[in-house]
């Protein structure tokens, strides 16, 4: 196996998960690795798991067999973060105590006790990528790192970048650009697809549903447009009830990324309940459980907006 | 011992419940007769925190006479905070990127800069665990518990349980009624995720044909044979209190499409999603609809369900809330006079005494099979989803 020495050198860095044969990041049949950290705090977040840059404790309160039969994490944790209510044998966690040191986790056979996040070397997860490299030949696929934002840990994911391509794989990456340019010119240089996100148009309204404005995003898009002139982008909106699901937000996009012919496709991803579950998971709250996704009628005539500006038959191109 | 106190603060957090204004005005008027100063601290801890949030400072000066006439109705001047965590401050970093910081020891220096000696803090069963650790991290700390659902440890009863059982009793009486008028089965849900206080002292004042608690595993058919019993005599309405949390005695609850496995789902988040890739939480009205759906099969007579959750919070509270509110906000003040610290007030009949959090976190206070309640639920012919009990 080609095993290059300039990426044995590079930091580790804290990966969430290596997702195989993913169809929705990028071209193709990919495997998907997604860092953890975010810079962005969308209240729809569908991994919420992503955020932290830490490992972070997760529970599934199902999978749990009870302390009759087992209870070794309440023992084994040196915060007193777990306990058991007298209705329930299944233990419970104290969120406000727990410090993510992940000692209960070893101890729990039916694993509903897990740690979000593993800290991996360069070639660890190349090595579990390039296991699936007939696949990416036969569809075009490849390497996509997502994340959390995966120009956060923006060293670690240029290695694995530049590790995929000497391995020669194609790469493609999810990104929000809410990082500062220093991280995007050590990444760019070494993706093929770049998939970004155009979440809300007003800078105001960006900010009371993300947590910043998107006044450096859009200048980051921007010059990273002009910067690498030959890149594929493919500008992305996920469509959030009563956020962004208007004619107005699609159209601003469009005009935006108009200029840049590099910038081929514009694709709605509509909003779903997909990362409900995991906030409970996480002992957080999910504020956005009372949306419904967008209808299909909706999304079908975004969509024509979107094919007539792109000039082609409204249906021809799955956006 | 008596501590030498000037200057104390009072902040509420963890939730609303009704009339937390009696708790303030019991601060105040108890420091004033101590001679101590008392500001309220805005949103939580917020106001000392981001003061700049503040137009008119993030402390709020309370005085005797501005009390006095303060509105017993819902809300708190002070605002709230859902959740107090100092640890875990979410705000924008220099680099435009949002992040999580712990600053409780910027906290704790902010509350010596203000010159506050010590800090009152209203708080629901959550962030009692907060404040345990802002107390081992140094903090001069007393703890008033607050919950609708009376799931407080080491208290028998918490501020703001008895105006929503009131509200709740009020609003299941409407319902009554209405389920008499359409003659159908009326299913309710009420907040209680671990404890079934709510559900079960609300369904006796009614006196419910049946209480479904999470400390009680049910049995529908039980229900069902007691409301048929009920209906063949020519009643052909019902009345059925679901805790939020309550549960069958075959495991957990499932409505139609919320149990089917959904393998697209466990394929996006593999780890993400329970038994058989159904969803873990529980989003609210779950266990009412469940229940009502397997009544109306169990019983041929058309069901609806029906949610009060978190609207029993507001509103104002009752003389009972009152006179509590009062009295936490005043034994508050007598336990920091006391010297005492990383203490929660309870109310342990006859007595108000002062427990260390340590023994009021990690703890749900839950209906004991040999309550008072339940008992009385079991003579009053209420069923609980049990088989026959011999009470």
């Amino acid at each position: 196996m080609n095993t290059p020495a300039a990426t044995t050198t590079v930091p580790k860095g804290i990966v969430l998960n290596i997702q195989h044969f993913s169809t929705h990041d990028g071209p193709g049949m990919r495997t998907t690795v997604f860092l953890k950290g975010c810079t962005l705090r969308c209240k729809w977040c569908s991994n919420p798991e992503s955020i932290n840059p830490k490992p972070e404790l997760g529970y599934n309160l199902n999978k749990c067999i009870g302390k009759d039969q087992c209870g070794f994490c309440l023992k084994e944790c040196p915060e007193s973060a777990i306990f058991n209510v007298d209705s329930d044998t299944k233990v419970r966690i104290n969120w406000d105590l727990c410090t993510n040191c992940g000692k209960c986790v070893p101890v729990c056979p039916p694993q509903s006790l897990y740690l979000f996040g593993q800290e991996m070397t360069v070639d660890q997860v190349l090595d579990e990528v390039e296991q699936d490299s007939s696949f990416y030949r036969e569809s075009g696929g490849g390497l996509s790192l997502s994340g959390g934002e995966c120009q956060l840990q923006a060293d670690f994911a240029a290695a694995l970048l530049a590790g995929a391509h000497q391995r020669g794989i194609n790469t493609a990456i999810e990104t929000a650009f809410n990082v500062p340019w220093s991280h995007v010119e050590k990444v760019l240089p070494h993706v093929d697809v770049v998939l970004h996100d155009h979440k809300v148009t007003l800078s105001e309204r960006h900010k009371k549903w993300t947590g910043v404005d998107n006044k450096r995003i859009l200048e980051n898009m921007k010059r990273a447009y002009e910067t690498w002139p030959d890149k594929t982008f493919i500008a992305r909106t996920p469509l959030i009830p009563g956020v962004n699901d208007d004619e107005e937000h699609i159209r601003a996009v469009l005009a935006f990324i108009k200029p840049y012919k590099n910038v081929v496709d514009y694709e709605l991803l509509p909003y779903m309940r997909f990362g409900e579950s995991k906030y409970g998971f996480l002992g957080k709250v999910y504020e956005m459980q009372d949306f419904n996704p967008p209808s299909p009628e909706l999304l079908a005539r975004l969509r024509v907006i979107i094919a007539e500006a792109f000039g082609r038959s409204p249906g021809r191109k799955s956006s | 011992m008596t501590a030498q106190m000037k200057r104390i603060a009072i902040n509420v957090g963890g939730g609303y419940v009704a009339g937390l204004n009696a708790v303030i005005t019991g601060v105040v008027l108890a420091a004033n007769e101590l001679g101590w100063e008392v500001v309220g601290i805005r949103d939580g801890f917020d106001g000392l925190l981001a003061p700049e949030r503040y137009p008119d400072g993030g402390l709020l000066k309370l005085t005797a006479q501005m009390v006095q006439n303060l509105s017993a109705g819902g809300g708190a001047i002070l605002g709230d905070a859902t959740r107090t965590d100092p640890f875990r401050v979410r705000q924008v970093n220099a680099e435009n990127m949002v992040e999580e910081v712990d600053r409780s020891s910027d906290l704790i220096a902010k509350t010596a800069a203000e010159q506050i000696d010590a800090v009152i803090s209203v708080v629901g069963p959550q962030a009692l665990s907060i404040l345990f650790r802002l107390h081992r991290q140094g903090l001069r700390t007393v703890g008033v518990p607050t919950s609708v659902e009376n799931d407080v440890a080491a208290t028998q009863l918490s501020f703001g349980f008895n105006s929503a059982l009131s509200f709740a009793v009020d609003m299941l009486e409407r319902v009554r009624q209405a389920a008499q008028s359409a003659q159908k089965i009326g299913v309710v849900e009420v907040l209680g995720e671990h404890a079934g206080w709510l559900a079960l002292q609300a369904g006796i004042a009614v006196c419910a044909d049946a209480v479904l608690i999470p400390e009680i595993p049910y049995d529908l058919q039980h229900v069902a044979a007691k409301l048929r019993e009920k209906l063949k005599a020519g009643r052909a309405s019902g009345l059925v209190i679901v805790a939020e949390g309550a549960l069958p005695q075959d495991g957990r609850q499932t409505v139609g499409e919320a149990a089917a496995p959904d393998s697209l789902k466990a394929l996006l988040s593999p780890r993400a999603t329970g038994e058989g890739g159904s969803h873990v939480i529980e989003r609210s009205g779950h266990a009412a609809q469940t229940v009502a759906l397997q009544l109306q099969r169990l019983t041929d007579q058309a069901t609806y369900p029906l949610v009060l959750g978190p609207l029993v919070k507001g509103g104002p509270p009752t003389a009972v809330d009152r006179q509590l509110g009062l009295a936490y906000g005043a034994g508050a003040v007598r336990a920091l006079n006391e010297d005492k610290s990383g203490v929660m007030v309870a109310f342990q009949p006859p007595d108000l005494k002062f427990v260390p959090l340590a023994e009021a976190i990690n703890k749900v206070r839950t209906v004991p099979d040999n309550s008072v309640f339940v008992q009385i639920a079991r003579s009053l012919g209420i069923s609980l989803g049990e088989g026959e009990v011999k009470s």
